[in-house]
């Protein structure tokens, strides 16, 4: 497909690129303020381009921190509660939008219910319990694994997702003597391509970036993941925190994920997912 | 694709599984949870919260030579050392007891403190870091009596009355800032304005913030961070009669607000709309020399000092004055200039083994000693025990304006609290803090502002 | 909904089963089964739910009857808390506004913007890769820098915002984020403009389900772009649209983050919202019990929503 150069497509490039540096502002910002010394972040007026040049923020990083540890940790977690999710939470729509069984819409109704509440509004009653009966009176990966790995959101996504999938395609499968197992595992899974993959690739993104949760469990910096290691730059009122590492910081923990989402969008191609539905 | 991808699923599931399987180990087999200032190390010393119940099955007929591991609360360690400074002062006087810290974030810590004393992991000693949640922890049990050691405390440690609720002292304080006023002596001097004499009102400071303003290209006059403390803890502490914990009558917050913003207006100071939406930092305003003057707590001497050090900030010479009085009645140095401060403060776990207790005791009465202060001023923290040698030690630091003024200024005031111990504190205060940024903003009249924040108030009182 | 012979085991709406008398039996054998394969399918995500979410809620619900400061023993007192909240709290009214008027707001725009943003990405266009990750940036740069680059840019006196609003005429541009009439405006565009990448991801999930035979066949038919959009592109979009209506709306009810770091609920409370005073009853004022009847409340007005949504959704299916 050739395609020529048109006003019209030209006038398109033109505004995506004004768009996308309209987007990627902020990230320009903290990259321009992780080159700066401390003291130089917050000015009247914003200096976009530092005056001073300090790079070494970018070497102070690994030195003054644990940052190879914070990433580390930080992806297990993402890659582990990723994989539960997806693994959970479409197995789980698989039974709430094709099998039809008493209490199922109730069901449904609790899970989407919990997404109304407020994390900080349950969070204590929720530690209490598990520092009694995780490792570590809590501070562990593992907590914040089991705490991020069965959310109702990919239930209820990979729910709606399958309802767009026709009937006719898992009950012809029926015929052919496929058991709703087979069903879920050679049907719909490889159906539901670009829905794991926005699943994935938010489940991974929210957990990469998560600071509550982490923050309330892991207490021990061997145990931090890169969001709640970056607090360690970040004073209280009474001292000067340190602004040059904190977004050099930031800015090495966006890359990787902005690394996987490049990757994960692929999925994202017309014509994906209904090529299995001709058949 | 669509055939490869429950294969491809699986095999990150699998990955995961070993690798939950690793993680799993590791933390399930150590009993670690203390935090170290050694981050690194594969194995952490032993949380003593956990061995607390576990550990402590030898008889208590022991001798009291039997080393003891007291557990301590603090946050951001490598940049506040007054913890380990007070722990190791500690240990060389009483060999048998060790004080092990345990890190939190200076800014969730009183949130990751009720986490762990709702589940029944706080520390031994527990750090009281914003005294208005002393009622909260000892109402709900958390905090130990410790009345016996507080009313034993020599009388010139100051603060303990922030830790009393309904007439039990819960906290001995170690720590004791007050607010002061910052001036850059460079500045005034290139203005040609004189520099602070102790006998300032507030209406005289704002007559030099405004001189020198006008004096000075490009430097504002003063600046007053965003913070609600800046004036209401002013207003709160000098005006004659003022009762905030009481909730009926806020009026006295007025002239305090009309005179900033009048400063804002003229130019004389960084408007707070330009401070909040510029993120400013008070470090920054004073250190980098935008402002010639700033009221703050104590504890920017010591920041101060070291940003001047590392070439944080600019190097230029400046002193500190006492705050700005209400009317002249406490102004000159021949009277006690009022100002506030909320001290930090120790508290007992109320659950802390009772083998440890006396040892816990100890500590809490060695942090408010002459002892502690000293080595407290050495690294620039202003102990609560007003001294001689208290002082001294303070000034000893390199690189702190040792001028006769300063030393009056740190020396000699009377420190009002900014949080008076009431059950309802924290709600007055969010009350208040709205007001605040409503008039500073100036998208509500001082009155209306006022207005609003007494009806809450007298709502949360009941 | 399919005519076509159901084998055993296979989900059968009750009506379709004929009701001998000898099918008794088999029908509720077959009830059975497909109770226990549905439950099959959902216990590995349930299972975890119920623990780690279910079980604490349940203790909110009982906690936001009682006065409790998350520590010690909690003192039961019935309706108390609900009583003072929506008599005697002069905040809980203010902050149930604010977070109306933002959900109203903030859930139609980027429902809209992430549409769109969907559809203009969803084709083949050298760099989308690019475009794509650009659009999604915002989420995934720190929630903080977010904050402090919109204040930057829309602070009254030398935000670039204003300074072209002032370039185009207008002498008295908007105060943003230190006004209490902008600042809610201000906190929802930046809102939008931070998860509008979010939902396109969403969107351009459920784009890849459209058969290109449909847009084909519209095509044959004449009918334009804009046609094709409205006539092809949203009825097969629905099951996306109404999960992006239902996420966006939780979330906006619930929305925190953004709200504390741009203005923390200034000024004055002009911008706070209800999960914002919960924090502050929890956290700063220790209610624990308070906050969690604010919760509760705020739990029954997702669920109000919700339910509204799904019976909207159920009769625009028919």
């Amino acid at each position: 497909m050739k395609r020529s150069l048109t006003p019209g497509r030209v006038g398109l490039y033109a505004g995506l690129i004004l768009a996308a540096a309209f987007l990627l502002l902020p990230f320009f910002w903290m990259v321009s303020s992780s080159l700066k010394p401390d003291n130089d972040v917050f000015t009247i007026p914003v200096r976009w381009i530092p005056e001073v040049f300090r790079p070494s923020n970018y070497i102070d990083i690994w030195t003054k921190s644990d940052m190879g540890i914070w990433l580390k940790n930080t992806l297990i977690l993402s890659v582990v509660v990723t994989a539960l999710q997806l693994f959970t939470g479409s197995f789980a729509a698989y039974g709430f939008s094709r099998i039809r069984f008493p209490g199922r819409d109730a069901l449904f109704l609790a899970y989407l219910g919990t997404l109304a509440v407020p994390w900080q509004a349950y969070m204590i009653p929720q530690y209490k319990m598990m520092a009694k009966v995780m490792p570590n009176g809590g501070d562990s990966l593992l907590s914040i694994i089991v705490l991020q790995a069965f959310g109702a959101f990919g239930v209820f996504l990979m729910k709606q997702f399958y309802e767009s999938i026709p009937e006719e395609l898992s009950e012809s499968a029926r015929i052919d003597g496929l058991s709703e197992y087979g069903i879920y595992r050679r049907i719909m899974l490889p159906l539901s391509v670009p829905a794991i993959a926005s699943l994935g690739l938010l489940t991974f993104v929210n957990t990469w970036n998560d600071f509550l949760g982490p923050r309330l469990y892991l207490r021990t910096r061997p145990n931090f993941t890169i969001q709640v290691g970056l607090k360690v730059f970040q004073a209280d009122a009474t001292q000067g925190s340190q602004f040059g590492l904190l977004f050099a910081g930031s800015v090495i923990s966006v890359l990787p994920i902005a690394i996987i989402f490049m990757l994960g969008q692929r999925y994202f191609v017309e014509g994906i997912a209904t090529s299995g539905m001709k058949g | 694709m669509k055939k490869t991808s429950p294969i491809a699923l699986l095999g990150v599931l699998a990955m995961a599984l070993t690798m939950t399987a690793c993680g799993g180990d590791g933390d399930g087999t150590s009993t670690s949870g203390a935090s170290s200032t050694e981050a690194t190390t594969e194995a952490p010393p032993t949380d003593t919260a956990t061995a607390e119940e576990t550990s402590d099955v030898p008889e208590e007929t022991e001798p009291a030579e039997e080393p003891i591991v007291l557990s301590m609360s603090g946050w951001s360690l490598e940049t506040t050392p007054e913890f380990q400074v007070l722990a190791d002062a500690f240990h060389a006087a009483n060999p048998n007891v060790t004080v092990e810290l345990r890190e939190y974030d200076p800014n969730d810590y009183e949130t990751l403190m009720l986490a762990d004393m709702s589940s029944g992991s706080a520390t031994d000693i527990i750090t009281i870091k914003q005294a208005k949640f002393t009622t909260q922890w000892a109402e709900g049990g958390q905090l130990m009596d410790i009345s016996d050691i507080v009313s034993g405390l020599p009388a010139n440690v100051s603060g303990a009355g922030s830790y009393t609720v309904s007439g039990v002292n819960y906290g001995v304080p170690y720590r004791q800032d007050s607010w002061v006023l910052f001036y850059n002596k460079d500045l005034f001097d290139q203005a040609g304005v004189a520099t602070p004499d102790g006998t300032w009102t507030w209406d005289k400071y704002a007559e030099v913030a405004k001189e020198l303003a006008s004096k000075l290209d490009g430097v504002k006059g003063t600046y007053e961070h965003s913070w609600q403390s800046t004036l209401q803890g002013f207003a709160q502490a000098q005006t004659p009669g003022a009762d905030l914990a009481g909730g009926q009558d806020y009026s006295y917050l007025k002239p305090y607000y009309e005179r900033v913003l009048d400063l804002q207006d003229s130019g004389a100071q960084e408007t707070y709309a330009n401070i909040t939406t510029n993120s400013l930092t008070y470090q920054a305003n004073f250190g980098k020399q935008s402002a010639a003057m700033m009221a703050m707590g104590s504890w920017y001497v010591a920041t101060l000092i070291s940003q001047q050090a590392s070439g944080d900030a600019d190097t230029f010479n400046w002193g500190i004055a006492p705050v700005p009085q209400y009317d002249e009645s406490t102004t000159g140095t021949d009277k006690v200039p009022v100002t506030f401060g909320d001290p930090t403060g120790l508290a007992i776990n109320a659950n802390i083994d009772p083998a440890k207790l006396d040892a816990a005791k100890a500590f809490l009465q060695f942090a408010a000693s002459e002892e502690a202060g000293v080595a407290l001023a050495g690294i620039g923290i202003l102990s609560s025990v007003a001294s001689d040698a208290v002082t001294e030690a303070y000034f000893a630091q390199s690189g702190i304006p040792t001028d006769d003024l300063s030393k009056f200024a740190i020396g000699t005031h009377e420190t009002k609290p900014e949080n008076p111990q009431s059950p309802y504190i924290a709600a007055i205060q969010s009350a208040l803090g709205e007001a605040h940024t409503a008039i500073m903003s100036e998208s509500s009249s001082i009155d209306d502002a006022i207005a609003m924040a007494t009806e809450t108030i007298q709502a949360e009182l009941g | 909904m399919s005519t076509t012979a159901l084998p055993e085991g296979a989900p059968a709406p009750a009506s379709q089963v004929p009701k001998a008398p000898s099918q008794r039996k088999r029908r509720s054998k077959l009830r059975l089964r497909n109770t226990l394969m549905g439950w099959s399918f959902i216990a590995p995500n349930f299972v975890g739910f119920a623990v780690i979410t279910l079980v604490p809620i349940i203790a909110l619900f009982y906690y936001s009857c009682t006065k409790w400061g998350a520590l010690g023993d909690a003192q039961w007192l019935g309706l108390d808390n609900f009583e003072k909240l929506f008599t005697r709290d002069p905040r809980f009214k203010t902050a149930l506004w604010n977070t109306l008027y933002y959900t109203a707001l903030h859930m139609p725009l980027t429902l809209a913007a992430s549409l769109g943003l969907a559809v203009l990405l969803n084709r083949k266009l050298r760099g989308v890769a690019f475009f794509r990750t650009a659009a999604f940036f915002p989420y995934i740069t720190s929630i903080v820098a977010i904050a402090i680059v919109w204040n930057l840019l829309l602070s009254p006196d030398y935000g670039p915002v204003n300074q072209i609003l002032r370039f185009l005429g207008v002498d008295n541009p908007p105060g943003w984020t230190v006004s209490a009439t902008w600042a809610m405006p201000a906190i929802i565009l930046v809102g939008t403009w931070r998860e509008m990448g979010y939902y396109m991801l969403l969107f351009l999930a459920g784009l890849q389900t459209i058969p290109p035979e449909l847009y084909e066949a519209a095509k044959l038919d004449g009918a334009g772009a804009v046609k094709r959009f409205w006539h092809v592109t949203m009825p097969c979009l629905r099951p996306t649209t109404f999960f992006v209506t239902v996420m966006l709306t939780i979330g906006s009810m619930k929305v925190f983050d953004l709200v504390f770091v741009m203005t923390a609920g200034g000024p004055g409370r002009s911008t706070m919202v209800i999960s914002q005073l919960i924090w502050q009853q929890a956290f700063v004022e220790g209610d624990y019990g308070y906050a969690s009847a604010i919760a509760v409340v705020l739990f029954f007005l997702c669920l109000l929503f919700t339910i509204i949504q799904f019976m909207v959704n159920r009769r625009s299916n028919k």
